[in-house]
């Protein structure tokens, strides 16, 4: 039997100064046995009672109401029932009968309504008056509703074997008793990634085209010089096809790193911002692939003096994408076929170099293609 | 055995009387609500094994319980009282101090001493009265201990 909540709060209060302090399971019992038992002898006439004394009288009070109720299931399984009726309770308070003898004691078949100890408790209950219990006391114990382990059948699992049946509590799942590995749940994000990457790859290996192209084109005529840093030739570079790199060089001293920006910022052009942005992306990408280059070595490629850096002008041409769509696809299913390469730098720096040589191949042998873009 | 049918033969015209006194008892008892209350009634009996749906039976254990406690209540009240008018005899300056009737652990064990003694026979340990009067109770047979302590 489980009291619940009521009880342990009703125990700790009734023992609070005791040194063992637990809780039994009968203590809202006993302590609504001692709030009966004293007012019942606030009616007898008592005006107060100890403490040791109200323990003691509630203590035989529930002795006596155990001992009816052990005598009557007595009387009642000696004449064949389970369920007690009015005259195995009259048989029981005979037996336990706290008075001197009672009338037809020695008769066997006289009614039990009449005999004496009916009728004692009938006088006693005209003559005494009625003083109700008075506080209203839950029915306890209190029965939890007990959420129980689904079976096989419910869970709509098979039991491990045929020695268990079907219709017992299922087998926990195997997280809670061993370590199983833990997947994090962003596949589609992964993917979206993962093209997002390919995609700007795409698009530093065509701005690197574009630049090994021109210095194919224009050999050694000025692959330092640019035509972003002249402030006067906004115009021209807006719709620039033709020759960045016939422009006016630099004046000496000046620095073109730190003037690449300003132009792009100033001008506010659409073109300029993508330029911006990508080139601010994919710096770490260009410093690479520059080196990359450098190591190559195929002649196309200069030597810079270190303190000129080479100025890198982007141009996406969404149009024209004869050679770059093949480049794309073949670049798209190569990467979405291999999804584990992806991780690790170096493995990132191997494709570069495996990508920039083929793309070096191909510029060779599309020499045509190359004076279109 | 005899006896016993000859017996039965004629209680058998007044079981009508009888079960209409039985009925009366039990209405009349209803009207009583008793001091201790229903549910804990109703726990200790479930803890001793009695079963009963019917509210007037845990009633009538209601009210003997509640009759048993006033008993031993009232003889420690009238052990109290005596203690209290022997002393007012003697010493009136505690008269005023003693008036509270207060029920202590002397008069209750004093009442209590009292019931054993008069009632032995009935208050000897269930378990033991099983074992001797159980074969009795089969047969049929009266009570063995009327008038044991004489």
């Amino acid at each position: 039997m489980n009291n619940g909540g009521v009880n342990t709060t009703t125990g700790n209060e009734t023992k609070a100064d005791a040194p063992s302090g637990r809780a039994k399971a009968d203590d809202f019992a006993r302590a609504v046995s001692r709030v009966a038992v004293a007012q019942v002898c606030e009616g007898v006439g008592f005006e107060s009672v100890r403490d040791s004394a109200l323990d003691s009288l509630s203590d035989i009070a529930i002795r006596y109401l155990h001992d009816i109720g052990k005598a009557a299931s007595f009387y009642a399984n000696i004449s064949g029932r389970t369920q007690c009726n009015v005259f195995d309770i009259i048989r029981a308070l005979e037996d336990l009968g706290n008075f001197q003898g009672f009338s037809g004691a020695s008769g066997v078949s006289h009614c039990l309504a009449s005999s004496g100890t009916v009728m004692e408790i009938l006088d006693y209950a005209q003559s005494a008056e009625e003083v109700p219990f008075n506080q209203s006391i839950p029915r306890f114990p209190v029965a939890r509703d007990r959420r129980l382990i689904p079976s096989f059948t419910q869970m709509g699992e098979t039991p491990p074997g045929k020695h268990v049946p079907a219709w017992l509590p299922a087998l926990p799942d195997p997280h809670t008793y061993k370590q199983t590995p833990v997947w994090n749940e962003r596949k589609s994000d992964l993917r979206a990634d993962k093209i997002e990457q390919a995609r700007q790859r795409r698009n530093a290996e065509r701005s690197l085209l574009n630049l090994q192209q021109r210095l194919a084109q224009f050999g050694s005529a000025g692959a330092s010089t640019s035509n972003i840093v002249q402030d006067h030739q906004p115009k021209e570079l807006k719709a620039d096809e033709g020759n960045p790199y016939l422009t006016t060089p630099l004046p000496p001293g000046e620095k073109e790193v730190s003037s690449v920006n300003l132009p792009v910022i100033l001008s506010n052009g659409p073109t300029r911002e993508n330029s911006l942005s990508v080139l601010e992306t994919f710096a770490p990408a260009i410093e690479a692939m520059k080196d990359r280059f450098c190591e190559d070595g195929d002649g196309d490629n200069k030597i810079l003096p270190p303190d000129k850096r080479p100025a890198i002008h982007f141009k996406f041409k969404t149009g024209k994408k004869v050679f770059g769509q093949s480049s794309d696809l073949k670049l798209h299913t190569k990467y979405l076929s291999r999804p584990v390469a992806l991780i690790g730098r170096e493995e990132e720096r191997d494709d570069k170099k495996r990508r920039a040589e083929y793309i070096l191949r191909q510029a060779m042998e599309n020499p045509q293609e190359l004076t279109q873009m | 055995m005899n006896n016993h049918h000859s017996q039965g033969q004629q209680s058998s015209e007044s079981k009508h009387d009888d079960d209409a006194a039985l009925t009366d008892f039990l209405a009349s008892l209803m009207e009583y609500t008793p001091t201790v209350p229903d549910e804990l009634v109703e726990h200790y009996l479930g803890k001793s094994g009695f079963q009963c749906p019917d509210v007037r039976l845990t009633r009538l254990v209601a009210v003997a319980t509640q009759k048993f406690v006033a008993d031993i209540a009232s003889d420690a009240l009238q052990h109290c009282k005596a203690r209290q008018a022997s002393i007012v005899k003697d010493k009136r300056d505690k008269q005023q101090k003693d008036k509270r009737l207060i029920l202590t652990m002397d008069d209750l064990s004093k009442a209590l001493r009292e019931m054993i003694d008069d009632k032995l026979p009935f208050i000897f340990p269930f378990s033991v009265w099983c074992q001797c009067e159980a074969p009795g109770v089969l047969r049929r047979q009266s009570f063995g201990w009327v008038g044991y302590c004489h």
